[in-house]
């Protein structure tokens, strides 16, 4: 028990907001242009790194040693979550930021993501708690009556009251469709007599906030089976009377689950409408107005999307906050004697070779995938803020196909990459009074919550190639060929290696991604020719490696596009500058991972073509030798 | 009331002190607010919020970038502020008299400041502000009353606490424990953007301190390592204690 948040600083946030992506774009746009420019982005990421130290790394400490409690029907929190929640939340951190009335004082997508990655990394667990409010109040605010926006959103905004997503039953997982809960007509059109149960819902109890707003799946009596017939409601912990007074809503907490880590998140059972005097408002069209079709899943799936987003970053944040521990520890360690000069004096662990390589494994995958991630981000901004339609599309359609790779490719690596960190100290890393091994229990379930990372893989080989008959993943793909094709010319030009200088060429890494490319066509081909022999299974039997295949292609593709921006930096700024380290950081992050990582894209395509059925054809009995 | 707050840009105290031609080379250093003065600055802002200030400004004396810094404080809640533009190499002579400058034209009620800058650590400024202006200076104070045209404030003293009524307008000098100086909240932080903030030119006066070297403190020594049976171990370490390190027993 022994959290410490280990950035040092934000100049991997700032290179990525300030000089990588294009965000005068988005800090043009009406909403944005009287507060922000590039140049004010330090003094928001600036002494938000200094709260995610001195305020929120304290309270992930307190998480990990105060459980969440269970206890005459009422869930007990850490004590400095409710406070934290409220300040938060108060000051403009958290949900206000959805808020987008013309005159809202927010912050777009992109710089918010940055602030919260810091804020994931101090007390990941806590984070939740807004995380899920606003998504939450988003659907709210996207799909509700001015009614029902009046009645919650402010509270919400405020801090007063927090939300929740509830998806999943004690019988209905990750087959959402299965679900039995009903929701009963009243008198009020929009209002319904809910009645079912609930379980793994995150942040859904609490003894912080007056009320917990339930963005709620059911099916209306009569409606479709399967997806097709849910619906989506507002069901609050407390009903909200015209007078904005509070009375009980028959919400009932049945217990929560005590897990592998994520101990200050509590993860609730509820029970709805037990003694029949639940209500919620339905978001969207009544389904039985409609043939019995709801709307619930695809509004839900606009909470999911962010969600799953949120997620991979929270492993993205815990991955990284690992790693700049173990840094810090072989920066200090001292121990052994150089192989290339044994007779010298015992030496920090750093300046061991396998050390330095796990530290730079560590920093290549945590940059690659924070590039990939906020190149995500930034799209959202243009969709939601950019006038032109087409502009706006095609952001859509890169959230679209990234989204699935945001989530699981982070949280799949997450467990290994945390797992060298720990490596890295040796036994301490083992022992709990250092912080990653905290990390390591609370990062497991990122893998697993909000769609597992299977089921992304499925809406990436199911979905997302096939969206738009195949055009949008092409359009996905032929970016990357158009961004080698532009790039080829200069980077064989650049200079490097003379004078023991580092080799700032990046010829060989573009050479890399092409053929990295060429191997994810064949991989589709593949594919495609296993679904033509109507050989289905597989398709799942090599979706998660397709889907892990596919993260490296596009993470590699960012990064090298990263290291492109730094190499002509390093160039400019030369040796003695201060800066220049942190530009020849970027570019071995990137010779690292095309060198080591993308090349996997080729062996899982030869995997595929190979097309082994092992694991498809082994008798279920034979599991038991 | 008004309130003026000085304040003075400094290095990170966890930034690496690194000497370059002989100077103490501040590139690529993440820059602050003195955090003494930091405390100044909510002490200002809460006397503001219990409705005895009308208005907290912010004056810093130095080169351009010290704008971050009355940025900072104004997201934080401070209304205007003015920086006096000057040689970040002026010492706490020019720095006073610069400051004195401003502040005079200002008129204030009340002027706050850190009791000492975290980078010099010289704890000049503001006793010398006080003495050009000819005001009454309190030092190091953990809490301040204003009542009847007068400021009663405690300070540390030895052994326990000084309690010292002033008339103001005075100038104030604030301890660390006064208070926790709050975080900027995000639409602090935006609306900091729009606040008015004043250039001036500094007064041109000489240093009176001439810097002659700067060098680092010397490096931490390595300790002996002495593999022996304890008894001849401890009297190994007692002669080295005695004759090397020499340190001395009363």
């Amino acid at each position: 028990m022994s959290a410490n948040f280990a950035y040092l600083n934000a100049r991997d946030l700032k290179f990525i907001l300030k000089e990588w992506l294009p965000t005068e774009e988005i800090f043009a746009y009406p909403q944005y242009a009287d507060y922000y420019s590039k140049e004010d982005l330090d003094s928001v990421l600036d002494p938000c790194l200094k709260m995610a130290k001195e305020l929120i790394e304290p309270s992930n400490e307190d998480g990990d040693s105060h459980p969440c409690q269970f206890a005459n029907g009422k869930v007990i929190t850490p004590p400095t979550f409710g406070p934290l929640f409220h300040k938060l939340q108060e000051e403009g951190w958290g949900t206000s930021n959805i808020d987008d009335s013309e005159d809202a004082m927010v912050l777009p997508k992109v710089l918010l993501s940055a602030v919260w990655e810091m804020f994931l990394a101090a007390n990941p667990t806590f984070l939740p708690y807004i995380i899920l409010t606003c998504g939450a109040a988003e659907l709210i605010r996207d799909f509700a009556t001015e009614e029902v926006k009046e009645m919650f959103l402010p509270k919400m905004m405020d801090g007063s009251w927090s939300g929740t997503m509830c998806l999943t039953e004690p019988s209905a997982g990750s087959d959402v469709g299965d679900i039995l809960s009903k929701a009963y007509p009243t008198d009020n059109p929009r209002i319904f007599r809910i009645k079912g149960s609930k379980m793994f819902i995150t942040g859904g109890d609490n003894d912080f906030t007056e009320n917990i707003v339930h963005l709620y799946l059911a099916r209306i009596e009569g409606a479709k089976p399967g997806t097709k017939g849910i619906s989506l409601f507002v069901v609050p912990k407390y009903w909200v009377n015209e007078d904005g007074s509070l009375s009980d809503n028959d919400v009932q907490t049945t217990g929560i689950e005590h897990k592998l880590g994520m101990y200050g998140s509590v993860t609730a059972s509820l029970s709805f409408g037990e003694n029949n005097g639940c209500r919620g408002w339905l978001l969207g069209a009544n389904s039985m107005e409609n043939d019995g079709v709801g709307e619930g899943m695809a509004q839900m799936f606009q909470m999911m999307n962010g969600a799953r987003m949120e997620t991979g970053h929270s492993a993205l944040a815990c991955i990284a906050n690992a790693y700049y521990n173990a840094r810090d520890y072989c920066k200090d360690r001292i121990q052994g004697r150089l192989i290339t000069d044994p007779k010298s004096g015992r030496v920090t662990i750093i300046n061991h070779e396998d050390i330095k390589r796990t530290l730079l494994m560590g920093k290549a995958h945590i940059e690659a995938m924070r590039a990939m991630m906020y190149r995500t981000y930034f799209a959202f901004d243009i969709k939601h803020n950019d006038l032109d339609p087409e502009k706006r599309q095609k952001a859509s359609n890169l959230i679209e196909v990234t989204t699935p790779l945001c989530k699981a490719y982070p949280s799949d690596e997450a467990w290994w990459l945390i797992g060298e960190a720990i490596q890295a100290y040796g036994g301490y890393g083992y022992c709990e009074e250092y912080p990653v091994a905290q990390i390591a229990r609370d990062v497991k379930i990122y893998s697993i919550w909000e769609g597992t990372n299977f089921i992304q893989s499925m809406d990436l080989v199911g979905r997302k190639w096939m969206m738009g008959k195949g055009a949008v993943f092409a359009e996905f793909l032929q970016e990357m060929r158009d961004f080698c094709e532009a790039h080829k010319a200069t980077v064989e030009a650049a200079a490097g290696g003379e004078a023991g200088l580092p080799d700032l060429s990046l010829g060989k890494e573009f050479a890399i991604l092409e053929r990295a490319l060429e191997s994810y066509s064949q991989l589709q081909m593949a594919i495609g020719g296993y679904m033509g022999q109507k050989k289905v299974g597989m398709l799942p039997l090599y979706a998660r490696r397709i889907l892990t295949a596919t993260s490296q292609l596009y993470a590699g593709r960012c990064i090298l596009d990263q290291a492109v921006l730094a190499s002509r930096k390093a160039q400019e700024l030369g040796p003695d500058h201060y800066d220049y380290n942190f530009y020849i950081g970027k570019i071995m992050s990137a010779k690292y991972y095309l060198r080591n990582v993308v090349p996997n894209v080729w062996a899982v395509a030869d995997i595929i073509k190979d097309g082994d059925c092992s694991a498809l054809d082994i008798p279920i009995g034979a599991f038991d030798y | 009331m008004k309130v003026l707050v000085c304040v003075k840009q400094t290095f990170d105290t966890e930034a690496k002190i690194e000497l370059k031609d002989g100077k103490i080379n501040d590139a690529g250093i993440n820059l602050i607010i003195n955090p003494y003065d930091e405390v100044a600055v909510e002490g200002a802002i809460q006397l503001k919020e219990k409705g005895i200030a009308t208005e907290v400004v912010i004056v810093s004396a130095g080169a351009d970038k010290a704008m971050d810094a009355i940025r900072t404080a104004l997201a934080m809640g401070a209304d205007r502020g003015i920086l006096v533009k000057q040689d970040s190499a002026a010492d706490e002579y020019a720095r006073a008299v610069a400051l004195a400058d401003a502040i005079k034209k200002e008129n204030p009620d009340l002027i706050l400041a850190g009791h000492v800058a975290a980078d010099d650590g010289s704890s000049q400024v503001p006793t010398r502000i006080a003495e050009i202006l000819g005001l009454p200076h309190v030092n190091v104070i953990t809490s301040i009353e204003i009542a009847g045209g007068k400021a009663t404030c405690t300070s540390e003293a030895d052994g326990g606490t000084a309690v010292t009524e002033v008339s103001i307008p005075a100038v104030i000098s604030s301890q660390v424990s006064w208070n926790e100086p709050r975080y900027p909240s995000m639409k602090g932080i935006m609306q900091a953007k729009k606040k008015p903030v004043a250039t001036v030119d500094a007064i041109a006066v000489e240093n009176k301190v001439k810097v002659l070297e700067f060098a680092l403190p010397a490096g931490k020594t390595a300790g002996i390592k002495i593999e022996e049976d304890p008894d001849v171990a401890a009297a190994q370490m007692a002669d080295w204690m005695k004759n090397t390190v020499k340190v001395e027993v009363k």
